[in-house]
């Protein structure tokens, strides 16, 4: 399903930093896995090529079977929007939106017609037992609460990756694990490839695949 | 200081384009001021300096209007026991003739006599300034030219210079130099001296002077002089010392520096919003620098102090580039006051270079800066408020002075209430300009809800456009109205300026238009000069008789115009033939009184018809008593009529040419209107005339078509600032529209992450920040249209009462705002290209990361 | 007492000397008088630069000292041509002056105040072409003095009002043989500004005349010639012939 090949990445600065160097990763479909590290260790930057947010200074990914590196900006949007969903640390709702429009949203964008849009959201939201907060605001709901619009938001298209940037990072521990219960939960019954990147040690090992990065290298790949 | 440099100076170095912009404002306020100032000081300034060195030693001066007087007048002044001398003068503008050296003046003086007054002979030197007085005077062609003038244009004692006369071109020749300094430095050098006799007959002028130039006997004070001569002239004569003929300059510049002012005032006012809105854009941006600072012990009055420091740094910067600019403008506003005051005023000034005042490039500094400081103060005041625990959190938002809205709209409604009680309450000016500025007060203080509610408004109609890219370009609006309305009251004053100033020139123009169809209707105008207004040249009288021989033509009326002076005020004073203007002008629009009634009166020489905007400017009524100073005693006549004209901006007097010969012991004409016969042809008409006059007079045969649209050419130049104000209108929505996105789309940086992360495609963003932008553009639009209306009003009721006097329909500018719609969406849209481009061209991983 | 009568003496000397200098200038005048005059004049003005210019004119003048009018028209060159000149003298007062060019048909006034003015570029001024009048001055005989060998009086002349001359003081001096003047002094203040000279003295009609009049302006460093010809005397005038309308008729 994701498949590095000799991926590198740097950044030109003052000083050309190296984030990652010479990654070869494959991932299974409806895998999942961790990735650990220290903070710069370059597990997000991984996360991102994943995602198609950036893109690798060298080397070559596919994800479900396309080459990244040939696709345009537009191209690579597309593929982001139907095939990869993303759940943030910070949520990034859009504070405007109430949670069904934000949910709605990739749907929108992809251009669905409106009633068909608002009935995905609402299933997507009920989906994850927000069923009773379509019409809340991201700053009326807690932590918990965004993180599961959001990932209700990620999942809008049934997207066959879904990529999870540190999810608990931001909230409390039982709450954190309500969200790992949850992405668990998703993996299992939509059959998603599912990538989270974590610090947190007990969010790693709940995984089946460890992968761990040092200053840019994988440095351990475990599989339980 | 030292925080200015280690933290401002990053910020705007970064943001440099932002900050440029953000100075605009500035740098359109001061460079309008600097250059309007300086170009309006310059004409004053070369006006002052050419009656000066002309007037010489001449201590008073007697004048009677600008049409002259008989020349017994010359020897009645004489007789006045405390007169040491007197001397006629004519003065005359006249085109040089040569390329690029525009007008010269012709100062017309009886060399016998003027020397007591005037000293030609300024180096006192063994050179005479006239090769041989005797031919000078006995040849009229003669003339005296400056050293520089004629130097400039290699011409010396003898050589041929053609002017346009009474007689046709003529080549004049020069038989006289004069030396550098002192008077040859009157009308930028461009002076020329002729004998007076000889101007007479040149000019047209008949036996008659335009000024007496004064000197008293020793030991006779100015007052007691200018009373003694008073008594000895009558009241027809106006006897003042040299200065008083730049005041008078002065009062006829007034106008068109009015509407100079305003326009400075509005682009400084706009500049402040503009500057107001960065500021409170910056500190919102630099929130958590704010926080550092203070969570290293900065002071609140410290950071205070660091914007207002930046804002006066941002005005020094927009003062000296405006100063600079300002200076550019002035040298073409110069020219441009130059023209106007020439071809609407009649008066001629030249001005050769530009006075720049010291103290004016001082005060504009100072009106920069403090301008950018008092639109700096809340913004640096937020800052100052900033919780730094708040401010260094992530994610988090403090959300700074809520809750103002109500006050504000508060404050909005009670303006508008004391605004409408000022407009029904006084005719007072100070009741009705307090009313205005709360008007205008109430207006902006409305501006923020009211973008606020538009936004809303607009909410759904963009959804319908684009679902997301709509929704999210409305909400952003919603989410910052602070952000927003700045840039929505700078639009929204911009346009009302200009919708008020247009719709104050479309009524005008319908207005002129209509007095055209009905007053300027002859089939030709013959004239001195190519163009109707200049009254340089005049015609004799038999020259009535002689057209009206011509075959085709049916009807001839000599006109004579001249200005006189009515309660302190230049005023036209028009003499025509009464009975025949009243029956071709029988359509035109009465203010009061009886069409036939007042020409009949005016016919029988028992009334006096007068213009509208004369009775509106100096509160005249049908039936009061007027009392015109005439060279014959004073002329008491009631109002008979009033009349809606155009003719000129101080307003018209009406009388019988018959009662104007008598009173005025003038027979002269400055034009004729000429009516042909039914089946006349006007090619054939206009030979003819040419035929029989060209030999022997300089006319010109202008047909109705010429005549109207001279008017409109002038009248639009009196409107030009109108465009001049669609200028800025448009520069203020891109300057403000660019600044709002540019701001809008780094705060709003992660949003617009999220949503390309989430799968918006390149063209689903630009879309939002288009749509935003135009957004911004429907709603200031919408307010500025609004407030337009108002405004006009407004500006209705000012030039009525306050200077042309011209009461006009209000008529709202469709047409106007027909063309403001596209432009300013246009420029809303074109302001939004760039911002859109920098947004869907940053990286995504950082402004994901961002915060 | 006797420093009394010293006084006394003195002062009459001074009456009777300044009686004897007014004598001598009526004396002058009566002798020049005629009922009329006419002669061609023509007038060469060589200015500082040496630059020449010449000009002519015929004069005629009816009447004597003090009650006289006279009519210059010039002659040539041609831009003066037909250029008129009507000076009407008064006894008690300045003369009236007017002034007729043809090429622009109309007369002019030229006024009284501009007496110090140059006549038409020459080294007169309007002033020195006017006759005086006896009574309008003081006159003192300064001694006696010869001019080009002949015996004169040295007389000077103040105005008894200060205004009505542009000088503050002139000095004449009168040949003793036939009482003509040939030469004036002119000051303003203490300095001299103007030197006439008359040479060339001839009896015409029993009239002593000098044809040939030099006047040296000394602050402008120029200086004008005038001759006399074909003077006569008492040629037959009519009034009418020297009135503002008669100005305007051509020769």
């Amino acid at each position: 399903m994701i498949s590095l090949v000799a991926v590198q990445k740097s950044f030109d600065g003052k000083r050309k930093v190296t984030a990652l160097e010479q990654i070869d990763l494959q991932v299974a479909r409806g895998e999942m896995l961790s990735i650990v590290g220290p903070s710069g260790s370059g597990k997000s930057t991984l996360l991102n090529l994943i995602g198609g947010l950036d893109r690798p200074t060298s080397g070559e990914i596919r994800i479900d079977g396309r080459t990244i590196a040939s696709l345009s900006d537009d191209d690579l949007t597309r593929l982001r929007r139907d095939k990869i969903g993303f759940i943030f640390q910070f949520f990034n709702l859009l504070p405007s939106l109430n949670c069904l429009e934000n949910v709605a949203l990739p749907l929108h964008l992809k251009g669905m017609p409106r009633q068909q849009t608002t009935a995905r959201a609402r299933e997507l939201l009920e989906l994850v037992q927000l069923g009773h907060r379509l019409d809340h605001q991201p700053d009326e709901l807690s932590g918990g609460e965004r993180q599961r619009v959001a990932i209700a938001r990620a999942l809008a298209f049934d997207p066959p990756v879904l990529l999870a940037d540190e999810p608990t990072g931001n909230l409390d521990s039982h709450t954190g694990a309500d969200i790992l219960r949850l992405i668990r939960d998703l993996h299992e019954r939509l059959g998603a490839t599912v990538l989270i990147v974590t610090h947190d040690k007990g969010v790693a090992e709940s995984c089946p695949r460890m992968v761990t990065l040092h200053d840019g290298r994988i440095v351990g790949d475990v599989r339980r | 200081m030292i925080l200015l440099r280690l933290i401002s100076w990053p910020y705007a170095r970064k943001h440099m384009v932002r900050w440029l912009l953000t100075i605009g404002g500035i740098v359109l306020g001061v460079a309008l001021l600097v250059g309007m100032y300086t170009a309006n000081q310059s004409v004053l300034e070369a006006f002052n300096r050419t009656v000066e060195h002309i007037a010489g030693k001449t201590q008073l001066q007697v004048s009677a209007g600008d049409g002259g007087f008989p020349e017994e007048a010359l020897e009645r002044a004489e007789s006045d026991p405390d007169v040491r001398a007197a001397a006629p003068v004519i003065e005359q503008v006249v085109d040089s003739g040569i390329k690029g050296q525009g007008k010269l003046l012709i100062l017309a003086v009886d060399m016998t006599g003027d020397r007591s007054l005037r000293d030609y002979d300024l180096e006192g030197g063994d050179q005479d300034v006239i090769d041989d007085p005797l031919v000078f005077l006995a040849q009229p062609d003669s003339l005296i030219l400056t050293r520089d003038f004629a130097a400039r244009n290699g011409l010396g004692s003898g050589s041929k210079l053609a002017l346009k006369t009474m007689e046709g071109d003529k080549q004049f020749t020069v038989r006289g130099i004069l030396r550098s300094g002192g008077m040859s430095s009157a009308f930028g050098g461009n002076l020329a001296i002729m004998d007076i006799y000889a101007a007479e007959k040149v000019f047209g002028m008949g036996r008659r002077f335009d000024r007496i130039d004064i000197g008293l006997k020793e030991g006779v004070s100015l007052e007691q002089g200018q009373a003694s001569l008073r008594k000895v002239l009558g009241p027809g004569y106006e006897v003042d010392p040299p200065s008083g003929r730049g005041e008078h300059f002065e009062s006829l510049m007034s106008v068109y520096e009015m509407t100079m002012n305003v326009a400075s005032l509005f682009a400084l006012f706009i500049g402040t919003f503009i500057i107001y809105n960065s500021f409170s854009i910056a500190v919102t941006q630099r929130r958590s620098e704010i926080g550092i600072l203070r969570a290293l012990g900065a002071t609140r009055g410290q950071i205070r102090t660091l914007f207002l420091g930046e804002s006066a740094v941002a005005g020094l910067v927009g003062s000296a580039v405006g100063i600079g600019f300002g200076l550019l403008m002035a040298q073409g506003l110069t020219a441009s006051t130059n023209a106007f005051m020439e071809g609407v005023m009649g008066v001629s000034a030249n001005a050769d270079h530009m006075l720049v005042r010291p103290w004016l490039l001082v005060t504009a500094a100072a009106v920069g800066v403090i301008t950018s400081m008092i639109a700096a103060f809340l913004p640096a005041r937020n800052a100052a408020r900033v919780d730094p625990v708040k401010a260094l959190q992530k994610g988090q938002y403090q959300v700074l002075s809520a809750g103002e809205n109500r006050r504000r709209r508060i404050a909005a409604l009670t303006a508008i209430a004391i605004a409408a009680a000022c407009l029904a309450l006084g005719r007072s000016h100070v009741i009705f300009y307090s009313g205005y500025l709360l008007a205008v007060i109430a207006m902006l203080l409305l501006t923020p809800s009211l973008s606020l509610y538009l936004s809303r408004a607009l909410r759904g109609p963009l959804k319908l456009v684009r679902p997301v890219e709509g929704a999210l370009a409305a909400d952003s609006l919603i989410q910052a109205p602070r952000r927003t309305s700045a840039t929505v009251a700078a639009l929204m004053l911009s346009l009302a300026l200009v919708i008020a100033l247009g719709g104050l020139a479309r009524a005008s123009y319908t207005d002129i238009k209509e007095w055209m169809d009905t007053t300027m209707n002859p089939d030709f105008f013959i004239t001195t000069s190519e163009v109707i207004s200049s009254r340089t040249y005049r015609f004799p009288d038999i020259m009535t008789d002689g057209l009206r021989q011509i075959p085709g033509i049916a009807e001839v009326q000599p006109v004579r115009i001249v200005r006189i002076n009515f309660g302190g005020n230049p005023v036209m004073l028009v003499a025509t033939d009464s009975t025949s203007i009243a029956r071709r002008t029988r359509g035109r629009k009465v203010t009061a009184g009886d069409f036939d009634e007042m020409y009949r009166d005016v016919a029988a020489q028992k009334g006096i018809i007068i213009a509208d905007n004369l009775a509106q400017l100096q509160k005249l009524k049908l039936g009061q008593m007027m009392e015109i100073a005439t060279p014959s005693g004073v002329l008491r006549q009631p109002v008979a009529g009033i009349l809606k004209d155009y003719s000129n901006q101080l307003g018209t007097f009406f009388i019988d040419r018959a009662l104007y010969r008598k009173l005025w012991k003038d027979d002269t004409v400055d034009v004729f209107r000429v009516y042909l016969s039914p089946r006349a042809s006007r090619s054939e008409v206009k030979g003819r005339i040419l035929d029989r006059f060209t030999h022997e007079r300089r006319l010109f045969v202008l047909s109705n078509t010429d005549v109207r649209s001279y008017v409109l050419k002038v009248t639009d130049q009196w409107f030009a600032m109108t465009y001049l104000q669609l200028f800025v209108a448009v520069l203020v929505a891109i300057l403000g529209i660019v600044n709002t996105l540019t701001v809008s789309i780094t705060d709003r940086r992660r949003e617009l992450g999220v949503l390309r992360a989430v799968g918006g495609l390149r063209s689903q963003i630009r879309h939002t920040i288009w749509m935003e932008a135009v957004a911004i553009g429907v709603i200031g639009l919408t307010l500025g249209v609004a407030a337009g209306a108002v405004n006009l009003y407004y500006q209705l009721t000012v030039s009525r009462e306050s200077f042309a006097g011209i009461s006009l329909d209000y008529t709202f500018p469709y047409g106007i705002v027909a063309v403001l719609i596209p432009v300013i969406l246009g420029a809303a849209f074109g302001s939004a290209l760039f911002p859109a481009e920098t947004a869907v061209r940053s990286s995504l991983v950082e402004a994901l990361e961002y915060e | 007492m006797s420093s009394r009568l010293t006084a006394g003496l003195l002062l009459m000397a001074g009456a009777l000397s300044a009686q004897d200098a007014r004598q001598i200038v009526a004396e002058s005048q009566r002798r020049g008088r005629a009922d009329s005059q006419r002669y061609e004049g023509s007038l060469e003005v060589v200015g500082a630069n040496h630059k020449v210019s010449k000009k002519s004119w015929q004069s005629d003048r009816l009447g004597s000292y003090g009650n006289s009018k006279a009519i210059i028209r010039f002659t040539t060159p041609a831009e003066v041509k037909g250029v008129a000149l009507l000076v009407v003298n008064h006894p008690e007062r300045s003369s009236d002056q007017w002034m007729w060019t043809p090429a622009i048909g109309r007369d002019r006034r030229i006024a009284q105040q501009d007496r110090s003015t140059r006549f038409f570029g020459t080294d007169f001024s309007f002033e020195d072409l006017e006759e005086r009048d006896v009574d309008q001055f003081d006159f003192k005989l300064e001694g006696d003095e010869a001019v080009d060998g002949a015996a004169c009086w040295r007389i000077e002349s103040k105005p008894k009002q200060s205004k009505s001359s542009q000088y503050t003081s002139s000095r004449v001096w009168i040949r003793k043989d036939n009482y003509v003047p040939v030469q004036y002094e002119n000051y303003v203040k203490d300095k001299l500004v103007r030197r006439l000279v008359e040479k060339d003295i001839q009896n015409i009609q029993g009239i002593w005349t000098a044809r040939l009049l030099e006047m040296t302006d000394l602050g402008r460093n120029s200086r004008t010639i005038l001759k006399l010809e074909n003077v006569r005397y008492n040629v037959p005038m009519k009034d009418d012939d020297f009135t503002v309308q008669a100005l305007r008729r051509a020769m």
